[in-house]
Order: C-alpha cells, then sequence, then structure tokens
C-alpha cells in the first residue's frame, strides 16, 4: 500500500515527463480537465489539474467538479504515475475505475503511452 | 465491512455527465440508422400484406428482455469494457475477444451499409448514373474519416437533436402516408398466413431494427447514475419500435411490395408516394441525418476499441498510434478502407438485403451471449446489482433458447427470396467467428508474448527501491 508522500513522488515524476514532452502537449493542447483520484485500498484522495495539456498543479484531497474520476489500489497508481504498468490493461481487466467520457478515458491513457510506449 | 470504510465514495457529480434524455438519444441513435428502412423491407418480405406492424411489436416486447439482460450486465459493469468483461467473467478472456471482434464487424457493416445507401439515394435524388453513386459512397466515407481523424466530432446535445429529429420527421411523415387517399392497407393482421416459420423470420429481422440500442452501455462511466443506462435501455427501444411501426405502416399503405423490396431507398419511395418530390427530399434529408449518427458514433465506437485492444497487445501495436488531435488513426483509416471495401462489394453483387440478414443474426447471437452471461455471473458473481432482472434464471434460459433459435431463422433466410432457405447469411458470419477466433487462438498469444519480451527489455522499473519494514530494500511491485 502506497501512502500519500509516495504517490507524491511518483506525481512529481509524472508531471515532469508530461510537460516536458512536446509531442503530448501539442496532443493535448485543447484538453482541460479536472480529474480526481481515488485509492480504493487505503482512501488516500488527490486532485490534478490539467490546462491545455499542462498539468498544472497536483494536490492531496479533492477539489472542484471533476471532469474524470479514477480508482484503484494506490499501489497501481504509482506504478501508472512511474510509467511502469499499462493502465489499458488494468482498465480492461476492470482493476482501474474511470468515470468520464469514452474522449477522456482515451486521452487519459494517451498521456501514458506517449511518455511510455514501451510500458 | 471492512472493505466499505476504505472505500472511496462513488456517487460523484462530473462536470460533464449524462443524463436520461441524452442517453435515451444515444441509444435510439445507434439502433436508428437508414439501414433501418431496409430493416423494415425485410420485415415486411415474411410478414403478410401489412402485418410487418405485429412482428415489430413482438420484436420490441423480447428486446425489453435484452433490455433487462443488460441493465443487469452493465450494472456489474458499468465501463466501455463491459462487454469483455462479462463476457470475460462468464465465459473467458479468450472468448470475450473473439465476440468482441465478431461484434465489432456489425459497426463496418452498419457504416458500410449507410454509406452505400446514401449514396444511392444521392444518386437516384440527382438522377445520375449507378457508377456515380459509388464515388458517392467512397466520398462519404473519406469525409466521416477526415473529420474524425481532425479529432471533430458531434456535441452529444447536437446529436440528440439530430435523433430526435430523424425519429419525429420519419413519424410525421408516415402518419401522413397513413392517412393519404388512394392506399389500402391489406392483411393487416395476416402475418402467421405466410406460415409459421416466416413468423419466426420476420421476428428476428424485426430485432435488427433494434440493432445496436444497447451499445448505449458503453457510456457507463459518464452516465450521473446508473438509472441513467437502465432507463435509456427500456425507453428507446420504444422510440424506435413507434417510428419503424409507423414507417412499416406508411410503406404498406403506399408502396407496392415488389417495389419496395427491390429498392435500395424504400424510405425514398414511401416520400415519393406521400408528397411527390416534397415528400421524397423530406426523406433524403432524413436519411442523410441518420448518416451523421452513424458515422459519428461508428467511427468514434469502434476505433477506440480497436485502440484499447491494440494497446492492451492483442492487436498489432501499430493500431494505438495516435496523430496530434490524439486520435488513433490507422484505426480510423482501415475502418474507413474496409467499409468501403464493403460497401463495393454490395454495390457489385445488389446485395444490400444480405447485410441485414448478416446484422440480425449476429444481433440476435449477442443477445443469446447475454442471456448466457447473466445464468452464469449469478452463479459466479455474487455482488449486488443496481439492477436485477426479476425471475433471471428462467428468462435468461428463455432468452438464450430463443435468441439461438431466431439467430439460426435470420442465419438460414434467403435475403432475396423469403419462400427459400439460404447459408449465405450463416457463412458470412462464419467466416467472421472463424477468422476472429483464429486469430485469438493463433496470432494473439504471440503478439502478447513478443509485447511481453519487448517491454522486459526495454527498459527497467522506474519506481524507485523502497526500504522495506525489516529494513531491507526491495522493488516495490
Amino acid at each position: 500500500m502506497a501512502d500519500w508522500t509516495e504517490l507524491h513522488e511518483a506525481l512529481a515524476d509524472y508531471t515532469v515527463s508530461c510537460n516536458t514532452n512536446e509531442r503530448l502537449r501539442k496532443m493535448q493542447r485543447d484538453w482541460t480537465r479536472l480529474l480526481h483520484f481515488e485509492c480504493a485500498d487505503n482512501a488516500v484522495t488527490f486532485t490534478m489539474d490539467v490546462d491545455h495539456g499542462e498539468i498544472v498543479r497536483v494536490c492531496e484531497g479533492h477539489e472542484g467538479v471533476p471532469d474524470i474520476v479514477v480508482t484503484t489500489e494506490s499501489e497501481v497508481f504509482c506504478d501508472m504515475f512511474w510509467g511502469d504498468l499499462n493502465p489499458v490493461q488494468k482498465y480492461l481487466r476492470g482493476e482501474i475505475k474511470v468515470k468520464g467520457t469514452q474522449e477522456d478515458v482515451m486521452r487519459l491513457d494517451a498521456i501514458s503511452y506517449v511518455i511510455w510506449p514501451d510500458a | 465491512m471492512g472493505d466499505e470504510a476504505a472505500a472511496p465514495s462513488t456517487s460523484h457529480v462530473l462536470r460533464r455527465s449524462i443524463g436520461t434524455p441524452t442517453a435515451v438519444a444515444t441509444s435510439t441513435g445507434l439502433a436508428f440508422a437508414a439501414i433501418d428502412f431496409l430493416g423494415v423491407v425485410s420485415v415486411a418480405t415474411y410478414a403478410l400484406g401489412a402485418s410487418a406492424w405485429l412482428a415489430i411489436l413482438i420484436g420490441g416486447l423480447i428486446v425489453l428482455l435484452v433490455s433487462g439482460i443488460f441493465s443487469e450486465l452493465n450494472g456489474l459493469f458499468p465501463t466501455a469494457a463491459g462487454i469483455r468483461l462479462y463476457i470475460g467473467r462468464a465465459i473467458g478472456p479468450r472468448t470475450s475477444l473473439a465476440v468482441g471482434f465478431t461484434y465489432m464487424s456489425t459497426v463496418i457493416l452498419v457504416i458500410a451499409a449507410d454509406a452505400f445507401l446514401i449514396g444511392a439515394a444521392i444518386g437516384h435524388v440527382l438522377h445520375e448514373p449507378p457508377w456515380l453513386s459509388y464515388v458517392w459512397i467512397v466520398v462519404l466515407l473519406a469525409v466521416a474519416a477526415g473529420a474524425n481523424l481532425r479529432g471533430i466530432r458531434l456535441a452529444g446535445w447536437l446529436q440528440s437533436i439530430v435523433t430526435y429529429t430523424v425519429l419525429a420527421s420519419t413519424s410525421v411523415l408516415s402518419v401522413i402516408a397513413i392517412f393519404h387517399v388512394g392506399g389500402s392497407f391489406k392483411k393487416p393482421f395476416g402475418l402467421f398466413d405466410h406460415g409459421s416459420f416466416s413468423v419466426v423470420q420476420a421476428i428476428a429481422f424485426s430485432l435488427f431494427l433494434y440493432a445496436a440500442f444497447e451499445w448505449v452501455t458503453t457510456t457507463a462511466e459518464e452516465a450521473r447514475r446508473p438509472q441513467v443506462i437502465t432507463r435509456a435501455l427500456f425507453i428507446a427501444p420504444v422510440l424506435i419500435w413507434g417510428a419503424a411501426t409507423l414507417f412499416s405502416l406508411a410503406l404498406a399503405h403506399l408502396v407496392p411490395p415488389g417495389l419496395s423490396h427491390g429498392s435500395a431507398y424504400p424510405q425514398l419511395l414511401m416520400g415519393t408516394a406521400t408528397l411527390g418530390t416534397v415528400g421524397e427530399l423530406w426523406m433524403f434529408a432524413v436519411t442523410l441525418l441518420t448518416a451523421l449518427n452513424t458515422f459519428n458514433g461508428g467511427f468514434l465506437v469502434a476505433s477506440r476499441f480497436i485502440y484499447a485492444t491494440a494497446r492492451d497487445g492483442s492487436l498489432p501495436r501499430s493500431f494505438a498510434k495516435l496523430n496530434l488531435q490524439a486520435v488513433p488513426w490507422l484505426a480510423v483509416v482501415t475502418l474507413a478502407g474496409t467499409s468501403a471495401v464493403v460497401a463495393a462489394v454490395v454495390f457489385a453483387t445488389h446485395q444490400w438485403l444480405l447485410l441485414v440478414a448478416v446484422g440480425a443474426t449476429i444481433e440476435a447471437a449477442i443477445y443469446a451471449v447475454g442471456s448466457w452471461c447473466v445464468l452464469a455471473l449469478r452463479k459466479k458473481d455474487l455482488r449486488e446489482r443496481p439492477f436485477r432482472l426479476a425471475a433471471a434464471r428462467p428468462l435468461a434460459t428463455f432468452g438464450l433458447v430463443l435468441f439461438t433459435f431466431l439467430a439460426l431463422a435470420s442465419g438460414l433466410s434467403d435475403p432475396k427470396n423469403a419462400h427459400k432457405l439460404s447459408l449465405l447469411p450463416i457463412t458470412v458470419i462464419a467466416v467472421i467467428a472463424v477468422l476472429s477466433t483464429g486469430y485469438v487462438m493463433l496470432v494473439m498469444p504471440k503478439l502478447q508474448a513478443q509485447a511481453a519480451a519487448r517491454a522486459a527489455i526495454a527498459r527497467p522499473k522506474r519506481r524507485p527501491t523502497r526500504p522495506d519494514q525489516d529494513g531491507t530494500t526491495s522493488l516495490v511491485e
């Protein structure tokens, strides 16, 4: 089980990887969303604010009305943000649950795919 | 329960969640395509005189059972990947993928059929030579694929307006046709006059009119509440039933069966017979509007399925390649190309009614699989369901037998001759199913092994190690 400190470390790396990837920024230039994340095993929650493809803020707890809500185990979140697992495989097995439009679900995965195509 | 204490709340309000009217419009719009006009003609082929409405009514009542089945399955797996999850849990993951591929082939059939029908309608209205119709088909597919590649898609509210306009326009013109002087209703209750197997075939084809309404379950993740999808699953068939019934009565009233059966645009014939050129243009506009929903929804649903399957390692990785609009471009281009080839085959062979037969058979087979899943999951998955099908065991067993029988009835029909049986529809489906299964059994395992090997070699885990409680250090798994 990963706590907020560990998740925060993973999120910091993820933010840098996203924001410095030019292709991803271009691809997500019209994507402005507020994401809520929930750890199903330890009830840790956090919020991510994406503005025109750039992750502008990540904070503990839930803020605002989300466009997307992602729920899974804290360990899965950590591996996902470090790029060590393929989110689609977990999603297709029902281990990652997402509330949001299909387009947003795909965009969310596209981030991981563009940064870590080999995962 | 301890799990519940730790589990976060699931009652989130999303900024962009959809309510019942949008979900109903989505479900109806997915089902009501231009090929439904041919579907009504197919039903009328087996239902004597003006009695097609009876078959459509019986089909509609049967579809309400389908609504119950998919409501229960969707409640258990409220996700776009639901079909893979519930078939996977009930039967097996490989079966779920083979069924998924076969299911997706109906999307290609519907896109190809709509492209063909609209091309034929344009050719008819503009009085152009037949070969120009195929040019229109290619142009339509290219425009639809191009718009999709650019990331352009109908907004939800516009999709709802299009759907309700199509239904209302078809119904209004049909009512005018029904009250038109000069027509006649022959044998409106003569459904059983052709013999009992013809009745079964008429009902089997009537299922096609509702086909794809259950795809609304793929939007479960954006629904405001789980009940939204359940309501859509029960309301949409009623709307489709209303419009299809009125259209069948209008057609029977004013258009001789010999004329409508050989035509690729019976709706235009009905329009012309009702209000002359105005009626023809009215139904032409309706036909074009149906295309917006078919192309928008069809390309979107199928290309995202291909993307997810490729990302999962079950299709070649190139199908997951994204363009700068975050669209899986190879999936979209492949869909458009395949649809163009299927439309060309239909164009050359004039076998448009075969598409209806194949579509009806696949849908009935999917409903049988859904019934099986309800039965199996009642034993394997004891979780609470937001929607429980009443008397599930007898009803799902009945559904399994009924839909298998209806699949065989439409699969063995001769699309061009109501009095003959033919192996053609079921052969087409068998080829699709064998190719899907063969791929899943033989090719996919190799692809997955290659992907796993590549991932292992490509790079080590990035997640840092952390000290364990006993002071040692280990990789986090």
